[in-house]
C-alpha cells in the first residue's frame, strides 16, 4: 500500500533533497553525471557570499526575495482577515459570491496573472495609470523602474493569493463560538474591543499557519520575474528561484546552484522558526 | 404592516457592507475582466493611448491567430494530458498510502509520516537541480513523460487522504475482511466511496496545480516546443512580434489557459473549501 507513494516521493523528492545538500559541497557541472563531482568543502558558499559577480547577484537575490516575502506576508495576512470578516459576516448578502471571486483568482495560472498585470501596469496604454490620472496622480513607472518593480510584483502576488488566505481566515472564524460574542455584547464591549479580545487571540493558530504558508509561497516566486522583468531593471527583481535556476540549470553550475538552494532552505527554516517563536511569545504575554 | 415601503436594505450598515462587498469583488475581478475584454479588441484598440475599455466591435480574430502562432490545440492537449494523468495517479497513490497511514499499525509509521509532512512544505526549487539530472539518467528529459513521472505521488494528497480515511469506521473495514475481500478491493470498494469529498478536493487541487505548473515543465522539456503545455506556450506569445507587441493575442492565449482550472473550481469549490478547512485548521 505504501510502496508506490513512498517510493516515488523517495526517488523524486527526498533523494534530490539529499543530493542538493551533498552537491552544495562539490564542484559539479549539471551537464555531467554525479560521479564527476569534486569535493570542494565550503568553496561554493564562499563564492555565493563573496564579492565576485556570482556573490553580488546571489546576495541581491536573497535580499529581493526577503523583501518580496516580507511585504507579501505583511499585506496578505491582515488583508485576508479583513476580507474573511467581510465574507463571514451575516448582516449583508454576497459573502459567498465574494469568496468565489476572490478564490477564483487563486486558480488562475501565475503565468496568465503575470501577462495580464504586465498590461495593466503598462505606463501608456495601461488602465492603472489611466485610473490614477482620473484622481490627479501622475503616471507611475511600475515595472520599468528599479524602485517600484519589486513592489509592483508584490501587488500582483497579493491579488493572486489573498483569496486562498481569506478562505483560511473564514475557516478560523467559523471555529469561534458565537456565544463568546453574545457574552461580550451583554458586557457592552465595542466591536473593536470584541475583535481585539476575542477574534484575534482565537485566530492566532490560523494566522500562524497563514503566515507560514504565505512565506513558503512567496519564496517560490518565479513566473512574473522569468516572464516580465527577467530580474531587472538593474537586478531589482532578481529573486532566488529565478537566480538558482539560471545558475544551476542554464549555466549548468550545479554545485553553486545547490549551495544557493541550501541557503534558501536554511533561510526558510530560520524564518519559520522565528514566526513560531513570535507566536509563542505573544501567547505568553497574553 | 400594510403598504410597507419596499426596502432593499434592512439597515444602513447592511447597505454599507453590501456596497463594500461589491467594491471589493469588482476590484478583485477587474484584472480578469480586463483580460477577456482585451482579447476581444482589435490590435489597434489594444495599443490605443489612453486605453479603450470596451472593444467597439468584439471579435475573436485574436483567438484564431493565437492558434496559429503557438499551435494552441497541441499545447492544450499537452496540458490536459499532464494534468489528467498526474491527477489520476495522485488519487490512486494517495488513497493507498493514506489508507496505510490511517488504518495500519507498523513500526516507524509516525516517523515516516513526519518525513512526508516535511516534504509537503519543500519548495520545488530546492530539489530542481539534482531532479533534472535524475530524470536525465532515466532518459525522461525533453518529453512529456519526464514532466509527469516525478509528480505521480504527492505528500499533500497522502496527508489529506489520511485525515479523511481516519474517519471511516474500522467496523466497516473489518466486516469486508471477514467477507474475504482483498485489501485493494476494500480500499476501492469500501474506503474510497466513503471519502468522495476528499477525492473531489484532491482532484481539483492536483489538476489545477499541474495545469498551472511552469518551473518543472520549462526545465525538463528543454525547449521542445511541441511538448509545451499551454502556460509555457503563452510565454512564447510575448516574444512573438508581428510589427508591434499584440496585446490582444497575449490576452486571448491567457484566457484559454485560465478557463479550465477556473471552470473546474467553480464546479468543485465546495469540496476545495472543505479540504482547506480540514487541512488548515484541524490539521
Amino acid at each position: 500500500m505504501l510502496a508506490p507513494a513512498t517510493g516515488l516521493i523517495g526517488v523524486f523528492v527526498l533523494l534530490p533533497m539529499a543530493l542538493t545538500i551533498w552537491l552544495a559541497f562539490q564542484d559539479w557541472s549539471t551537464q555531467t553525471g554525479f560521479e564527476t563531482a569534486q569535493f570542494v568543502g565550503l568553496d561554493n558558499f564562499f563564492a555565493i557570499f563573496g564579492s565576485s559577480s556570482v556573490g553580488r547577484d546571489f546576495k541581491a537575490a536573497l535580499v529581493n526575495t526577503a523583501v518580496y516575502t516580507g511585504l507579501s506576508v505583511v499585506v496578505i495576512v491582515p488583508l485576508s482577515v479583513a476580507l474573511g470578516l467581510l465574507v463571514h459576516q451575516r448582516l449583508a448578502p454576497g459573502g459567498i459570491m465574494l469568496r468565489t471571486v476572490l478564490f477564483s483568482t487563486y486558480m488562475v495560472p501565475m503565468i496568465a496573472v503575470a501577462l495580464v498585470w504586465s498590461k495593466l501596469y503598462s505606463p501608456t496604454e495601461g488602465p492603472i495609470n489611466q485610473m490614477l490620472g482620473w484622481v490627479g496622480i501622475g503616471p507611475q513607472p511600475w515595472l520599468s523602474s528599479p524602485s517600484t518593480a519589486l513592489v509592483s510584483l508584490v501587488v500582483l502576488n497579493v491579488w493572486q493569493q489573498v483569496g486562498y488566505f481569506t478562505v483560511l481566515a473564514v475557516a478560523g472564524l467559523t471555529q469561534i463560538p458565537p456565544t463568546l460574542y453574545e457574552a461580550a455584547r451583554m458586557d457592552g464591549a465595542s466591536a473593536w474591543r470584541q475583535f481585539h479580545a476575542i477574534t484575534l487571540p482565537l485566530l492566532s493558530n490560523t494566522l500562524l499557519f497563514s503566515a507560514v504558508i504565505a512565506v513558503i509561497n512567496a519564496v517560490q516566486v518565479f513566473e512574473p520575474v522569468a516572464l516580465i522583468t527577467q530580474g531587472g531593471p538593474v537586478n531589482s527583481t532578481n529573486v532566488l528561484t529565478y537566480h538558482i535556476r539560471r545558475v544551476g540549470i542554464e549555466r549548468a553550475q550545479g554545485g553553486l546552484g545547490s549551495a544557493m538552494a541550501v541557503t534558501l532552505m536554511l533561510a526558510l527554516v530560520v524564518a519559520i522558526t522565528l514566526l513560531f517563536a513570535l507566536a509563542r511569545s505573544r501567547e505568553e504575554r497574553a | 404592516m400594510s403598504a410597507a415601503r419596499p426596502r432593499i436594505f434592512a439597515s444602513p450598515q447592511e447597505g454599507l457592507l453590501t456596497l463594500l462587498i461589491i467594491v471589493v469583488a469588482v476590484v478583485a475581478a477587474f484584472p480578469m475582466v480586463w483580460m477577456v475584454l482585451s482579447s476581444l479588441k482589435t490590435p489597434q484598440e489594444s495599443m490605443q493611448v489612453p486605453p479603450v475599455w470596451l472593444p467597439a466591435t468584439p471579435n475573436l480574430s485574436a483567438y484564431a491567430e493565437v492558434a496559429d502562432v503557438v499551435s494552441l490545440g497541441r499545447s492544450l492537449v499537452n496540458s490536459a494530458v499532464i494534468a489528467t494523468v498526474t491527477t489520476a495517479a495522485i488519487i490512486v497513490t494517495s488513497l493507498m498510502a493514506g489508507y496505510a497511514f490511517a488504518k495500519y499499525r507498523f513500526r516507524g509509521r509516525e516517523a515516516l509520516f513526519a518525513v512526508l509532512i516535511a516534504a509537503m512544505f519543500l519548495p520545488p526549487i530546492v530539489t530542481l537541480i539534482p531532479l533534472y539530472r535524475i530524470t536525465g539518467y532515466l532518459g525522461l528529459n525533453a518529453s512529456l513523460i519526464g514532466v509527469i513521472v516525478p509528480n505521480l505521488a504527492n505528500a499533500f494528497g497522502i496527508f489529506l487522504m489520511r485525515q479523511y480515511i481516519k474517519g471511516v469506521p474500522d467496523e466497516l473495514i473489518d466486516a469486508a475482511r471477514v467477507d474475504g475481500a482483498s485489501e485493494m478491493r476494500i480500499l476501492f470498494k469500501v474506503v474510497a466511496p466513503s471519502v468522495m469529498p476528499a477525492i473531489a478536493a484532491l482532484t481539483l487541487f492536483a489538476f489545477v496545480y499541474h495545469w498551472n505548473s511552469y518551473l518543472w515543465p520549462l526545465t525538463v522539456l528543454q525547449g521542445q516546443t511541441e511538448q509545451y503545455p499551454i502556460v509555457i506556450s503563452l510565454s512564447r506569445l510575448l516574444s512573438y512580434n508581428r510589427g508591434a507587441m499584440n496585446t490582444g493575442l497575449v490576452m486571448a492565449g491567457a484566457t484559454m489557459a485560465v478557463l479550465p482550472p477556473v471552470l473546474l473550481f467553480v464546479f468543485l469549490q465546495r469540496f476545495f473549501v472543505d479540504s482547506i478547512v480540514s487541512s488548515g485548521v484541524k490539521g
